[in-house]
């Protein structure tokens, strides 16, 4: 590999991986907080895929109940890209309301809610496939407005080609793990937030309404998931409602390689996998998501705790 | 009227009965001693009434209005904070950000900014090490971060579970001393402690704890020379 092809690959991965970490953050948060995994946030990655579609292209595809059918609004792409995260967010909320807090106020065991929001994932991405069918779905080129396709930077005799949306992806997403950096770490709320992570017992005797940050975590959870299934369906489009199953479990890789709970680790672990994925020669690109794992699995080798994770499982 | 009374109160952990009939008073301006063996349920009762534990039976008042079902944050709101047994600081936060956060219910940027400053008078060690996280102070510094944090959400009662755990002597008269201070100013507090004799000096009035029921109650300075009581708890 020459340095214009390496070029060529980073580009790639830093793109992709950004969406990678903002996407894995989302269950950090909730591991944060619950210290469990949340199994729904590869279908809120689907729904928010769909969200923004529809909203952004104002109908549906052939297939479903949905079929033909026209929206009488259609929103520019970063209005449609907001509302969907927003909408996702939303379903973030309800996943808690459906499979995580019935469980919690009876006390059971937390192991219990892998399984509920693992049915909330199931039942969301069938209902997906009643109401949009099983077609793939993607963007129209025009989604983003009259702006050029691609950037080309000749070196020598080489070409890096740098595609818009991968621009976009990138700049949406560090713009989003700002925000959120900022929020977590030097508001009121994002105080609040670390101290239910911390200790959801103590937080309330300092009259934190625990219940009410929990909702916030999952909607800023399910935010980030729509906000990655979007744009991921913007570059490659959206395959069928099973479209973030993968990714669900990419994610999951993520945290993982990154340091269960961390949330600096979920960026590098985004990065990393990304990154480790774009390195893989085109004729191999079949074997992507094992390459990944392959990945994960040598690093847990030589750190079993992540790459930032503490050696104990520690929360945020 | 009583600021805070408990009514007949029972609270379970499964089938095992902690608190059984409890009835308590305290008024305003008071401080009250709780005191009691080891697993009497004082513990318990504060954390019943700070909401962090179901009640069984009876009910909680508060300024006569009964809490017995509220959220934990809701009676923090009313005025009610409890420094915890075992201290709970958070420990990833740094020592600025737990007295903040101890302000969560206020809204008043100004006094809050003046009760940081207030704190860091009474606990200058704290000042010392604000930016520091909380988890890398001593045990007794805790303990102090402890009772600020409690003391910033203005309460009108405050709730002390054994804040003299673990302290050398010379901070467990310091921190008595802030007792007294803070009483002085207007704050009514409940005092759990194992170091009875000292609670009870600095206290008006105390209650006995034996598994689960109170078996003596009265002005501390005459239960300090109850002979029954002497014996029992002040190793006399
Ligand atoms: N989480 C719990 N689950 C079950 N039983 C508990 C729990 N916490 C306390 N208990 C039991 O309830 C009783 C009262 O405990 P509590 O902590 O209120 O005692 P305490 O008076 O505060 O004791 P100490 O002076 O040791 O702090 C004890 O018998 C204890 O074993
Ligand atoms: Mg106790």
């Amino acid at each position: 590999m020459d340095a214009v092809q390496f070029l060529q690959n980073f580009l790639n991965g830093i793109s992709i991986g950004s969406v990678y970490a903002i996407f894995a953050l989302g269950y950090t948060l909730v591991f944060s907080i619950l210290g469990i995994i949340n199994f729904a946030h590869g279908a809120i990655f689907t729904l928010g895929a769909y969200l923004t579609y529809s909203l952004a292209v104002g109908q549906f595809g052939i297939g479903g109940l949905l079929a033909d059918l026209q929206l009488p609004f259609q929103f520019s792409f970063t209005i449609s890209l907001f509302i969907g995260a927003i909408l996702s967010g939303m379903a973030g909320v309800l996943v808690e309301r459906c499979a995580f807090r019935p469980l919690r106020t009876r006390g059971a065991d937390p192991l219990l809610a892998l399984v509920s929001s693992l049915g909330v994932a199931l039942v969301t991405v069938n209902l997906l496939q009643y109401l949009v069918g099983s077609e793939i779905y993607s963007f129209p080129s025009d989604v983003y407005g009259d702006i050029r396709p691609a950037f080309l930077l000749h070196i020598g005799e080489k070409l890096v080609v740098v595609r818009t949306v991968q621009i976009i992806i990138f700049a949406v997403s560090m713009v989003v793990l700002a925000l959120l950096g900022y929020l977590i770490g030097w508001t009121r709320i994002g105080k609040a937030l670390r101290a239910v992570a911390e200790n959801a017992s103590t937080a309330s005797l300092l009259g934190i309404n625990v219940d009410r940050f929990i909702l916030y975590t999952f909607f800023l959870s399910g935010f980030l998931g729509g906000m990655a299934g979007s744009l991921v369906g913007t570059s490659f489009g959206i395959a069928g409602p099973y479209f973030g199953v993968s990714y669900g479990l990419k994610g999951l890789a993520v945290i993982v390689m990154g340091g269960l709970g961390s949330i600096p680790g979920a960026v590098l672990g985004g990065m990393v996998i990304g990154l480790a994925e774009a390195f893989v020669p085109s004729e191999y690109s079949a074997y992507k998501e094992a390459v990944a794992f392959a990945f994960l699995f040598a690093v847990l080798l030589i750190r079993p705790q992540g790459l930032l994770g503490s050696s104990q499982i520690q929360k945020v | 009227m009583a600021l805070l009374k408990l009514k007949n109160l029972s609270v379970n952990y499964g089938a095992i009965q902690a608190v059984r009939g409890l009835d308590l008073e305290v008024h305003s301006g008071e401080v009250v001693t709780l005191i009691g063996a080891n697993g009497a349920g004082k513990s318990t009762a504060l954390r019943a009434i700070s909401r962090l534990l179901k009640v069984r039976e009876g009910s909680i008042y508060f300024e006569g209005r009964e809490i017995t079902a509220q959220a934990p944050d809701a009676v923090v709101r009313m005025g009610i904070a409890q420094s915890p047994e075992g201290r709970q600081v958070l420990a990833r936060q740094s020592v600025l950000d737990n007295l903040e956060l101890g302000a969560f219910v206020r809204k008043d940027r100004a006094g809050i900014k003046s009760d940081i400053a207030k704190m860091f008078q009474l606990f200058p060690r704290l000042e010392e090490r604000k930016d520091q996280s909380a988890g890398t102070l001593s045990g007794g510094e805790q303990q102090m971060l402890a009772i600020a944090r409690a003391m910033m959400s203005r309460p009108k009662l405050l709730m002390l579970d054994e804040p003299s755990l673990g302290l050398a002597p010379l901070i467990i008269r310091e921190i008595f001393s802030i007792i007294r201070n803070l009483n002085a100013e207007g704050t009514t507090i409940l005092l759990v402690e194992q170091n009875a004799r000292l609670a009870m000096q600095h206290s008006h009035r105390t209650y006995v704890l034996e598994a689960g029921q109170i078996t003596f109650t009265g002005p501390s300075q005459e239960l300090l020379s109850d002979e029954r009581v002497l014996h029992a708890y002040l190793g006399g």
